[in-house]
């Protein structure tokens, strides 16, 4: 592409994200650049961005690779003066030529082909997608077998692939089954929600993902959605709708301040000093602060600390927005990841365990704990493993 | 009237602005077509002298009884021709406007499209004029008594000037001392003099003035009536100090059971602590002590000897105050409310509130005062003077997440916090700015002389205060994050003190004042003057006027020329001693009224009474304001206006249509 190319297909994505007109209302007062996690790495903040944009300079900024030092925290667009949609519009539509200029991270390309091809970033077998179910000692119900349920659990693609963080999707399912919640799984028609396709400038990829899925889930008959990946949660509930869904969508935190009643009388004492990370996409953009601190001091003997950047300021894990594809590529950038920088504040606050209520938080950290050798002071749990690991003692 | 209608019409071109899209020949033909017509004339301008000679002529030769001018807007002429139909010896309100310019001439495209609604309009005119009925214009007599609410330095000022020209003021003041955010500065800029030896002299005028009626730890409650005649209703708070007994002298608050302050004085902006009995700083105006009933052992639980009446010699203490109300009556209004400042804590990634080094503007102004909680030095909290300290500006301004318009006068005053903190401590300062806004009379060379002193501006705005370090030079220090966007470059800068530049906001009962006097505010929710160049103290109530920074952020030297310039208005109108009311008032057909009192409840003024003997409603034309409310909700018809009869608008509306 030259150029003005370029700038055509740039400001024809841009147009259709809800308010990316204010761009043109940037005051270049950077409050962007120093609220993002890479900033103090990156040749172009969102700020340089847009000055580049306005200098028609747009192929000196994806040359800096710089539309790749994102992990989608929102921190600036939540701080924005001019509440411009940096994280929505700005950065992904840069993304976007950048696929379409063929050169983006080679990680990022191979999850980004094979959730194209497979359904899911991992180039797994769809087939396998419920494959966890066999490893749990309850029934799982399949929707297509159960008919009308009250709850369709959504495990998604980490969670159903990822080896680490299906024992989160069994500790949930297994909650769930205790508390006696009526729910069942798509099993091996679930596809990839496609938050994270979005965000890495995946557009066209993403309305088809999410128009195969909202006709999966017309098929069958359900109250509301489930889910703990807070990236699936994000899309169900603020992209789904602008295409027609229109289901409740509950996050998992939600779901078990929803039944803390029930969950208290089923706790035991804990001796931890539990502190709670306010994942990016629970947190600062869906406003969800209260629920999951509230579960976590129900359980007894549990010492609930808070670390010092929280709810709408806290620091992001790094893994959003395709960021837990961009590791290598973030590296020849940043000496220390958000994720290490996160886990050092959870230990300087005196905690023993960090819980996290988004799905990608648990392997982000837990290589961070690796990395800053914090392993044996620090243990990260999804806040069902920890509610579980209550009940069961 | 029993002489045969005979109308004037006038079609003025307003040079080329109505002549270059109006066919005027055709007008004038179309015109002498209509019934009831007897002259038709054009003009190049109607509204000059000659223009309006026209109209005068033709009543004195040609009988003309009632007059039509198609021109432009009424708001801009109509007055001017209702003169000159006076000046001729026609009731002025025998006469009707055709709008042709703004309504047509100028947003119509083709010129036969313009011309045809240009008929259309004359015609209306025309049909409504010839049912036009003679009208008096009322006079109403202007109580020559002043109410100021809010005694900042804009009340302060208003009241000053009008005492002086012989007026008599009540000045209203919700604390316990008059002074305002004024009262809490060291120093001003741009010339960096003394707030207190400016302030004070005027304070204690007021305090002297046998024209200025003082009421403080007071608020307005209601306001009734108009332009001329208001009846206002003050509620004082109980001080329970007798201010005519007490001669200021301490003893009480020496004395008091509390022998150390412990509460946070709202005053010193909760940084200087206060005892249940005080005065808010030496200088206040009066100078009478107030007692807390929230933190007094008395007050709250019955539990104290009431030390401070012991100790009162003149036996000013009197725990049995309860609220008192004042009456009076005055003729005109000036709103002088002042605003509040931005509360810090709703950014929380500035820490303020969580890091004790973290303080507003306000609180440093309070530590640079000699009379404040730190007797005039900048300290961190642990005692010790900050070696660096940051100021951030623009917090909560120029900021769609809380507002969105700048405050201005932050600017000035940062860098006036800069010169002062480098003055006392010898810190390096570091100003975080979008903008440096300093746009006054030798502000630019205030800005120069800072930076002169070796004031760093970094151009970002503050993304974030931090205690998390990540250097050695960062241990133990506030880490400011900005994005130095000249350098291009994110830095992180060590200090020991944060200030905050919070904003200006309006008033917390800015609404309640607003609806008590019927005042509009801008979206922002400033009152709102009556023209924003030509009017900038007056607002859309006649005879109340708006001054200082309850209309918009500004400094005091703008703040005391507004208040001036109210003041001024306000004499104006007391000159003139009565002003005319507009005719177009409601009046109740009685024979039509069904007694159903709809009225009465939409009435916004509350002109509108039950006679309980005829059992039918009575309009108070001294009340009414000619909004027409009454008239669209009577359901017999009964209600009317004046100038807007049913009969004139029915004219008025076939003659368009027809
Ligand atoms: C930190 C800071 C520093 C500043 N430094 C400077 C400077 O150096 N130089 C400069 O020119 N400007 C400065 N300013 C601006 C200055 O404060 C204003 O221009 C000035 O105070 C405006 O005066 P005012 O009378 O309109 O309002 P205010 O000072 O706010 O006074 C309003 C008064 O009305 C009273 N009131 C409010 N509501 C009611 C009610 N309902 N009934 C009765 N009374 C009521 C209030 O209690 C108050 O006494 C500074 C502002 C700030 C925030
Ligand atoms: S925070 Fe918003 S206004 Fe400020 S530089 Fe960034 S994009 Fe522009
Ligand atoms: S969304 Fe987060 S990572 Fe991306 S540019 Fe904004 S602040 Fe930086
Ligand atoms: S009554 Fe007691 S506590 Fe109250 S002000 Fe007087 S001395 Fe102080
Ligand atoms: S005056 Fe200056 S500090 Fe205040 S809001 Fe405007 S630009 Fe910001």
């Amino acid at each position: 592409m030259d150029i003005s190319e370029m700038f055509e297909t740039y400001f024809e994505r841009l147009s259709e994200v809800a308010e990316s007109e204010k761009y043109k209302q940037c005051l270049q007062c950077g409050t962007c650049g120093g609220s993002c996690p890479y900033g103090i790495a990156s040749p172009f903040t969102p700020r340089k961005m847009i000055l580049a944009l306005r200098a028609k300079l747009i192929d000196e900024v994806l040359e800096s690779g710089a539309q790749w030092l994102c992990t989608s925290c929102y921190t600036c667009s939540y701080r924005c003066p001019s509440q411009i949609p940096l994280t929505d519009a700005i950065i992904p539509a840069l993304r976007e030529l950048s696929l379409l200029e063929g050169n983006p991270p080679e990680e990022l390309a191979a999850a980004l082909m094979n959730t194209a091809r497979y359904g899911n970033p991992f180039r797994e077998s769809p087939r396998k997608r419920d494959s966890w179910v066999k490893e749990v000692e309850f029934e799982v119900p399949l929707i297509s077998k159960k008919g009308d349920v009250d709850v369709l659990f959504i495990p998604e693609c980490f969670g159903a692939y990822h080896r680490r963080c299906r024992e989160i999707t069994k500790a949930l399912a297994e909650l769930m089954y205790l508390i006696g919640i009526d729910f069942a799984i798509l099993g091996n028609e679930e596809r990839c929600i496609g938050d994270l396709t979005r965000l890495s400038g995946e557009f066209g990829l993403f309305e088809d993902l999410m128009e195969k899925n909202i006709k999966t889930f017309e098929k069958y008959s359900f109250n509301r959605i489930v889910t703990h990946d807070a990236h699936a949660f994000n899309a169900l509930r603020r992209e789904y709708p602008k295409a027609g869904f229109e289901k409740d969508v509950l996050h998992h935190t939600q779901l078990l301040y929803e039944n803390l009643d029930k969950l208290k009388d089923m706790f035991n004492e804990l001796d931890y000093t539990v502190t709670y990370h306010d994942s990016c996409y629970v947190g600062r953009r869906n406003g969800i602060f209260e629920e999951p601190r509230e579960v976590i001091k129900a359980i007894p003997g549990v010492k609930f600390v808070e670390m010092k950047r929280t709810r709408e300021n806290a620091l992001c894990c790094g893994g959003g927005g395709g960021g837990v594809w961009l590791d290598s590529f973030i590296r020849n950038y940043l000496k220390e990841r958000p994720a290490e920088d996160r886990v050092k504040e959870a230990a300087s606050v005196g905690a023993n365990v960090i819980v996290t209520p988004c799905i990608l938080d648990v392997p982000m950290f837990e290589d961070a704990l690796k990395m800053t050798g914090l392993e044996g002071e620090l243990v990260v749990k999804d806040i069902s493993e920890l509610v579980l690991e209550a009940i069961k003692g | 009237m029993d002489e045969e209608t005979r109308i004037g019409v006038y079609i003025c071109h307003c040079g080329r602005n109505i002549a270059e899209k109006v066919r005027i020949d055709e007008l004038l033909d179309f015109a002498k077509t209509l019934p009831n017509v007897t002259v038709v004339r054009d003009y190049k301008y109607m509204c000059s002298d000659p223009g309006q000679k026209l109209i005068a002529e033709d009543v004195e030769e040609k009988g003309i009884n009632r007059v039509v001018v198609a021109a432009c807007s009424p708001t801009l002429h109509e007055n001017t021709f209702r003169n000159a139909c006076r000046r001729a010896g026609l009731n002025p309100f025998l006469f009707q406007m055709a709008n042709i310019r703004e309504l047509d001439a100028w947003v119509t495209e083709s010129v036969e499209d313009a011309t045809e609604k240009a008929k259309a309009f004359l015609r209306a005119a025309v049909n409504r004029v010839a049912l036009h009925e003679e009208l008096e214009v009322g006079k109403t007599k202007i109580n020559p008594n002043v109410l100021i609410v809010g005694g900042g330095i804009a009340g302060i000022s208003a009241a000053l000037v009008l005492a002086e020209a012989g007026v008599k003021v009540y000045l209203v003041e919700k604390e316990p001392t008059i002074g305002g955010n004024m009262a809490k500065f060291d120093k001003t800029f741009p010339t960096l003099d003394c707030a207190a030896c400016i302030l004070t002299p005027k304070m204690t005028a007021v305090k002297a003035h046998s024209n200025i009626e003082l009421l403080t730890y007071s608020e307005v409650e209601q306001v009734e009536g108009y332009v001329g005649n208001f009846r206002v209703r003050i509620k004082k708070k109980p001080r329970y100090v007798k201010e005519d007994l007490c001669i200021g002298c301490y003893e009480c608050v020496e004395d008091c059971l509390f022998a150390e302050p412990m509460f946070p004085s709202e005053f010193e902006m909760e940084i200087g602590k206060r005892k249940p009995i005080y005065i808010p700083f030496p200088q206040a105006v009066p100078l009478v002590p107030v007692i807390d009933p929230n933190t007094c052992m008395w007050l709250t639980a019955k539990k104290c000897p009431q030390y401070c009446r012991e100790a009162c010699e003149p036996d000013a203490i009197d725990f049995n105050m309860g609220e008192e109300y004042a009456d009076v009556e005055v003729g005109t209004i000036i709103v002088a409310t002042g605003y509040k400042p931005f509360d810090a804590a709703r950014i929380p990634q500035y820490g303020f509130g969580k890091y004790e080094n973290v303080y507003t503007s306000l609180q440093v102004e309070r530590m640079l005062n000699s009379t404040g909680p730190t007797g005039g030095e900048v300290l961190l909290a642990n005692g010790k003077k900050p070696e660096r300290v940051a100021i951030v500006h623009c917090v909560g301004s120029r900021d769609e997440n809380y507002n969105r318009y700048c405050s201005k006068v932050c600017c000035m005053y940062s860098i006036k916090l800069a010169r002062l903190i480098k003055e006392r401590t010898g810190a390096e300062v570091y100003n975080f700015y979008i903008d440096i806004r300093a746009a006054g009379k030798a502000y630019e060379e205030f800005y120069k002389k800072a930076m002169e002193e070796g004031v760093y501006f970094i151009r970002g705005k503050v993304a974030e205060v931090t205690d998390i370090a990540k250097s050695e030079e960062e241990k133990g220090k506030l880490v400011v994050v900005a994005e130095d966007t000249l350098l291009g470059r994110v830095r992180r800068i060590p200090v020991d003190m944060v200030v905050l530049s919070v904003g200006l906001e309006p008033q917390e009962d800015v609404d309640r004042i607003r609806n008590m006097l019927k005042l509009s505010c801008s979206a922002d929710g400033w009152l709102l003057e009556r023209h924003p160049k030509l009017a900038p103290v007056s607002t859309a109530a006649e005879g109340i006027f708006i001054a200082g920074c309850c209309q918009g952020p500004k400094d005091i030297p703008e703040t005391v020329a507004q208040a001036e310039a109210a003041a001024g208005e306000a004499l104006s109108l007391i000159e003139r001693g009565e002003i005319e009311l507009e005719p177009n008032i409601s009046f109740i057909r009685r024979e039509r009224c069904s007694g159903c009192r709809i009225c009465i409840g939409v009435c916004p003024y509350g002109a509108i009474s039950f006679d309980e003997e005829e059992k039918v409603a009575v309009i108070n034309p001294a009340l009414c304001r000619g909004c027409g409310t009454c008239v669209a909700a009577c359901p017999s018809k009964a209600a009317q206006q004046h100038l807007f009869m049913d009969e004139e608008i029915y004219a008025e509306i076939e003659g368009v249509l027809l």
